[in-house]
């Protein structure tokens, strides 16, 4: 048998009850951060890089890549050489992996349009930039092989919809340039979660 | 323990046995009474009590997943976390109030629960991911996952349970390591919980596991433990190397010299060193019995796979530099402590064997064994620091591979150890196949050397089998 001789007499109570309260705790801690940001977050537009229109969303999950997750787009930003300096490579077009930044991204004037466009970025540092203006929010990221991630990465939707938002998003992308685009939230110290896809004027929310 | 199959097949032959006389009714009934011929109906009747129970518990799961998938978007996610936590309490709940019976077949069932109940705790922390759209990596869940099940396993002393979570933090635990292989993390690692469990694996993975193979008084957590602790410090050793040469200023060459070296050194060291608590003495004697086997086991794998040309051969480049000065010397700790338990260990076991003049048979095997350790540590540091002898260290390699197996046979021979003479058999018989596999031999002479191998092992192995069974001593 699986348990010992001592274990016949039947166990108090507690012996169970705390390590399922534990085990509960467990549970209700992995996404605390995330439920806190979409709590109280600040709403951020990002503007996503085209996704491969013959290879689109797959199985209940797509990998998002954004404008600002390249290091093309950051390079050019004032900041980036504070940071490529730190690195031990002198190559400016790489990021050793792990290195932390963050990416301030400006809000567009006109941003309470429909389907909204999407915030510029507009400085980098390795710090966490203070006293920033109100249009503007410090997002988190790290470094990730060419590529910077932010934790915003994979977006989880019903394999039932799959079929809709494929279709969605191969006709817009047919047109202009700004047509996916991902609504996040970002708190205080540059913790993002992503909240919902909008595929032109379409919002999907899951 | 006699099985059922046995004893109904053993009730309808005593009943041949009293129809055509060879027994009386007295000598059938002693034979009724010893194997319980009257519970046999009863049990199988329970057995398939449990059988239909459980599958209605599948059944009635499945129906409440499907309901559940149907409307599953339609509900709002407070929602779908109520009904996650709720499941994940009901079936904890149930199995632990039919654990907690005293009949066997419930217990079975609730232990089943639990195990149910386990399972339902990943599958809630994965979904509340997905619910949520966290981005963690796998083997933080896997970590979290693992530790959740532990605490359970130590509550309940379950011996189910305790592996699960052994094999959930040991796969958490080799996600965590190849994680940072790849994207050379490990060298910017934050410091976060996960990292910190990861780094510090061995020493954590045996406060964490071995008390609770003490607990459950299971042989089979020990070696699992035994297995995870080793596998940890095997996962880890890369960054370990780098800290030691971060503190030494040493070359990767040097710094690939002292990974090997640790790799073949300390878990024989540990594994052959390691003694039982005095007051499990009773049980925990097999477990001492566990972990020399086991550290036998490894330093024959070491042998082996180290005892080609070509492995060594490879190993005297200098490979790109990496900037050590961002290696965390933190994790350091963990190692700097499992070498002292191993010194202190075997300091202990020299101070017994001074205690008994002349020596014993297994102090000299401690001491062939602490030489064969020390001898692996030696040679990679020799072949890195002063000069490369991968044609040395390939037959020192090989020697060490053809005395252990040559021992293991002695050893087997000597106890009358069918397992110990196998092993060692195998062991020698599959160095010389590859031997020939390998050389540029023709076909003839391989074929020669097969046949060679074949008609040897069936000798050696008849003659061995003969002997055991004068021995007189068949079991093991």
């Amino acid at each position: 048998m699986t348990q010992n001789e001592e274990t016949r007499s039947p166990l108090p109570l507690w012996r169970f009850a705390v390590p399922l309260l534990l085990q509960i705790g467990l549970i209700l801690v992995s996404p605390a951060q995330s439920v806190y940001t979409h709590a109280t977050g600040k709403t951020v537009i990002l503007q996503t890089i085209p996704v491969d229109p013959y290879d689109p969303l797959r199985g209940y999950s797509q990998t998002l890549s954004y404008d600002i997750s390249r290091l093309e787009t950051l390079k050019k930003l004032p900041g980036w050489q504070e940071i490529s300096k730190q690195q031990k490579s002198k190559n400016v077009d790489y990021l050793e992996s792990g290195t932390e930044l963050y990416v301030v991204l400006e809000s567009p004037p006109d941003g309470a349009k429909q389907p909204p466009l999407a915030w510029k970025p507009v400085k980098v540092s390795s710090s966490s930039p203070t006293s920033l203006p109100a249009n503007q929010i410090a997002l988190k990221g790290r470094g990730a092989a060419n590529m910077i991630r932010y934790g915003l990465e994979t977006y989880y939707f019903p394999e039932s919809q799959q079929q809709e938002i494929n279709q969605a998003i191969m006709q817009a992308q047919r047109g202009q340039k700004q047509s996916l685009v991902v609504e996040i939230k970002v708190n205080e110290g540059g913790y993002g979660v992503p909240v919902s896809l909008w595929v032109r004027d379409r919002n999907y929310r899951f | 323990m006699t099985t059922d199959k046995f004893r109904s097949q053993l009730r309808q032959e005593v009943e041949v046995w009293r129809t055509e006389g060879i027994i009386n009714d007295s000598q059938h009934e002693q034979l009724a009474q010893r194997y319980q011929f009257n519970t046999l109906d009863t049990s199988s009747r329970n057995l398939f009590v449990t059988v239909l129970i459980g599958l209605g518990c599948i059944l009635i799961g499945l129906g409440i997943i499907t309901f559940v998938a149907s409307n599953w978007q339609e509900l709002s996610k407070s929602f779908k976390v109520l009904l996650l936590l709720s499941l994940f309490v009901i079936v904890n709940t149930t199995g632990f109030y039919i654990w907690r019976k005293s009949n066997e077949s419930s217990q079975r069932l609730g232990n089943g629960l639990l195990i149910l109940g386990a399972l339902t705790l990943g599958a809630n922390m994965a979904l509340m991911g997905q619910i949520y759209h966290v981005n963690n990596p796998f083997y933080e869940l896997m970590l979290a996952w693992g530790i959740g099940v532990l605490a359970m396993a130590y509550s309940l002393r379950l011996t189910s349970l305790s592996m699960l979570a052994i094999l959930l933090i040991w796969i958490g635990q080799w996600g965590f390591a190849i994680n940072n292989l790849f994207d050379n993390s490990w060298l910017y690692q934050k410091l976060s919980w996960s990292s910190l469990l990861g780094e510090h694996m061995p020493i954590l993975a045996c406060i964490m596991f071995i008390p609770l193979a003490y607990l459950c008084k299971s042989r089979w957590i020990f070696a699992f433990s035994a297995i995870a602790i080793v596998s940890a410090l095997m996962g880890n050793l890369y960054f370990y190397s780098y800290g030691i040469g971060r503190l030494f200023n040493l070359s990767t060459l040097q710094i690939s010299g002292w990974a090997i070296a640790l790799f073949f050194a300390l878990p024989p060291i540990l594994l052959w060193s390691y003694d039982d608590f005095r007051e499990n003495r009773a049980i925990s004697k097999s477990f001492k019995a566990i972990s020399q086997n086991l550290a036998l086991i490894y330093l024959a794998g070491i042998f082996y796979s180290f005892s080609f040309y070509s492995l060594w051969a490879n190993l005297s480049r200098e490979s790109s530099q990496t900037d050590l000065l961002k290696v965390n010397l933190f994790s350091l700790i963990s190692l700097l402590v499992l070498i002292l338990i191993g010194v202190w260990k075997w300091v202990r076991l020299g101070q017994k064997m001074t205690r008994h003049r002349p020596l014993r048979s297994q102090d000299l095997t401690t001491i062939v064994v602490g030489l064969m350790i020390g001898i692996t540590a030696l040679i990679p540091l020799w072949h890195t620091y002063i000069a490369p002898i991968p044609e040395l260290a390939t037959f020192a390699f090989n020697a060490l591979l053809f005395l252990l197996s040559i021992g293991l046979m002695r050893e087997g021979l000597t106890h009358g150890q069918r397992r110990a003479f196998w092993f060692g058999l195998l062991l020698l018989i599959c160095r010389i196949l590859n031997w020939f596999f390998l050389a540029n031999t023709g076909l003839l002479i391989k074929s020669l050397v097969f046949v060679l191998c074949g008609v040897g092992v069936i000798a050696i192995g008849l003659w061995f089998e003969k002997y055991v069974r004068t021995f007189g001593n068949p079991t093991n």
